[in-house]
């Protein structure tokens, strides 16, 4: 199963964290969007590994000074309610929304950074977003 | 018209379905027997195209007549689970719009999603006031209802199944949200509506066969076509129809109620026509792909009533989910959902094929040659070039903090635009600003100035500019020309002169 791990860099830091974590490993760290302003910014990370290996990254992080949350919220959508318009489709910056060749609309959660774009822009409230 | 090598009636038709031997298809079935044997050879095979399309139509609502209270009561407002009804009619008949918003609930639930309660079964709050008269004594009653309790629910729509619609696009640097959706800042995204191929209207573009009269799929039922919609315009490709079915007949999958973001709410309605092919002519059109269906894509960006083309699009383009904007491709999302016009499709052909749906010659033509005129007006807009201060004080980046401190002392306003040399917009100051400056020890303009700055361009109406001040809490904004230069200035001081009954 794939997790997502928020990286919060709070301090300018010239240290190569990320990829010294990478080569330590030797897991593949996808960074599914990154943002960084002059007080630090933030990496969403999606790692498909199994649990320990996990656990091994999010602890180097740790002991590197990142701040680390996992992201446990999860976003649904309810196929009872969508009718398959696509209205969601263009909002979507990483294609975990999509149509398959019937044109019917699919999610692929792995893919979703959570913008929460997708939820407003839904005419029937198809998409939910829950926080656990 | 011409004559034609292929002669069908439609009572031909018709008892070609009783024997069950007529031979239906689906538009897009259609597209590829014209491609292969040609529009003559299709005529001769094909009896019956059939065609779908389930998308947001606003212009849609159902009459309801709720029977007599004791005593009775002639309602003058009514209200359905807080969305109010037209009751300008007979005492306890009322329209229910679907775009009319809940007073309690605002944009999550409206009209449209009443009639999708209703046909769902679901108990609905009615609550009417009147003035009373000595034939209706009774001045309030609340009361709750489901389908079953009330005489009729007819849906009963002014404007359905556009032949075609404009794409959507937007030019400006800020998401705006409008009933073609959520359209992301620099051509971010485009959206559109409507089946293509699948078009019921554009599949008889010259009303050959759909007129008064036609019996069609709606909402799940068999309903009708009894005008030509509002705002029918078949000269540019984009007819309309009236329509009217048995709510209680219809079925909630084919009849939602919904939500467009910041805009309002609506209806999507589910619609096909059977179209009987009665000649090649008829063949010819029902077999239009969507490489040939082409339509504007257009900048919703500009808040006027005849917005920007950017370009033709076709429906293929569209359907393949990326349109290209200056080099650059934008992905696409439909608003209507080609999904269930296929099924809409295919349940007409079913029910054509089990001799459940009989076609029916329509008692009148629809208009092939109407235009769609615009509203006419007795008072002039302003747009922002009748309103905007010409005369700007300007200064530059390089200025320091107590030339832009003596310019605001000397002069009444709170904003002062920056330029290159050029005569091009780089920022804005305000006094506010230069106080901040002054505060925190800052020498030059170029520190305190705020580069992303919100404009207006002359040819804007004055609503569309007033709606940006209040959107970003702001006062006043510098007007450029398309390179960016500078020229003028609009304030709330200037638009406050429109109160005061300045004429053009």
């Amino acid at each position: 199963m794939t997790r997502k791990i928020l990286l919060n860099y709070t301090t300018k830091t010239t240290e190569p964290i990320l990829a010294s974590v990478i080569k330590e490993t030797g897991l593949l760290l996808n960074i599914l969007y990154a943002e960084f302003g002059t007080r630090g910014g933030e990496i969403l990370l999606a790692i498909d590994a199994p649990d320990k290996d996990v656990n091994k990254v999010i602890e180097l992080f740790k002991r590197k000074g990142i701040e680390i949350k996992e992201i446990k919220r999860a976003i649904q959508l309810d196929r009872d309610s969508c009718f398959d318009c696509g209205a969601c489709l263009s909002l979507c910056p990483t294609g975990a929304l999509y149509q398959t060749e019937d044109k019917s609309v699919k999610l692929d959660e792995d893919k979703c950074i959570y913008c929460e774009l997708c939820v407003p822009s839904c005419p029937v409230r198809a998409l939910k977003l829950s926080k656990f | 018209m011409a004559n034609t090598k292929v002669n069908k009636s439609v009572a031909e038709i018709n008892e070609r379905i009783r024997r069950g031997d007529a031979v239906v298809v689906t538009a897009e079935e259609m597209v590829e027997i014209v491609r292969e044997k040609g529009e003559v050879g299709a005529a001769e095979e094909v009896d019956v195209v059939t065609t779908g399309t389930f998308g947001a139509m606003c212009s849609s609502g159902a009459w309801l007549n709720f029977g007599h209270a004791d005593p009775p009561i002639k309602m003058q407002r009514v209200w359905l689970n807080d969305v109010e009804a037209y009751t300008g009619v007979a005492a306890v008949d009322a329209y229910i719009g679907a775009t009319q918003l809940s007073e309690t609930r605002g944009f999550e639930y409206g009209g449209g999603h009443v009639i999708e309660d209703l046909i769902r079964g679901k108990e609905i709050v009615v609550r009417a006031t009147a003035y009373g008269t000595d034939c209706y004594p009774r001045k309030e009653i609340e009361t709750v209802v489901t389908k079953d309790d009330i005489n009729q629910a007819v849906l009963c729509n002014p404007r359905n199944a556009y032949q075609r619609y404009v794409a959507a696009t937007n030019s400006r640097d800020e998401t705006i949200y409008t009933y073609m959706g959520t359209l992301l800042p620099n051509y971010g995204n485009v959206t559109y509506s409507g089946s293509g191929a699948l078009s019921p209207l554009h599949k008889d573009p010259n009303y050959e066969t759909i007129g008064i009269g036609t019996r069609i799929f709606l909402g799940g039922a068999q309903g009708y076509i009894f005008w030509e919609g509002t705002q029918h315009a078949p000269t540019k490709a984009m007819g309309t129809i009236m329509t009217v079915g048995n709510l209680k007949e219809m079925d909630a999958r084919y009849l939602r109620g919904a939500t467009i973001e910041k805009y309002g709410t609506t209806l999507y309605v589910g619609l096909g026509i059977p179209i009987p092919i009665i000649n090649e002519r008829v063949a010819k059109t029902t077999g239009v792909s969507d490489e040939n269906i082409k339509t504007n894509l257009t900048d919703y960006g500009i808040p006027r009533k005849d917005r920007p083309i950017l370009r033709e699009v076709t429906y293929a383009e569209l359907k393949s989910g990326k349109v290209e904007i200056d080099g650059i491709e934008a992905p696409v999302s439909s608003l209507s959902s080609l999904k269930r016009a296929r099924e809409i499709a295919d349940i007409l052909k079913k029910w054509i094929g089990e001799k459940q749906f009989f076609l029916s010659q329509p008692v009148e033509r629809l208009p092939t040659d109407q235009v769609f005129k615009p509203m006419k007006q007795i008072t002039a807009v302003p747009f922002v070039r009748d309103l905007m201060t010409r005369d700007v004080v300007t200064a530059k980046p390089s200025d320091s903090i107590t030339s832009a401190a003596k310019i605001f002392a000397e002069k009444n306003f709170d904003h002062l635009p920056i330029i290159d040399k050029k005569g091009k917009l780089v920022g804005i100051v305000t006094s506010w600003d230069i106080a901040v400056a002054v505060g925190t020890g800052k020498k030059k303009l170029s520190e305190v100035l705020t580069t992303d700055v919100i404009t207006a361009t002359e040819d804007e109406p004055i609503e569309a500019v007033a709606r940006r001040l209040d959107k970003y809490g702001i006062s006043g904004v510098p007007v450029v020309d398309a390179r960016g230069e500078l020229k003028g200035i609009l304030t709330s001081d200037d638009l406050s002169k429109l109160l005061g009954g300045r004429k053009r």
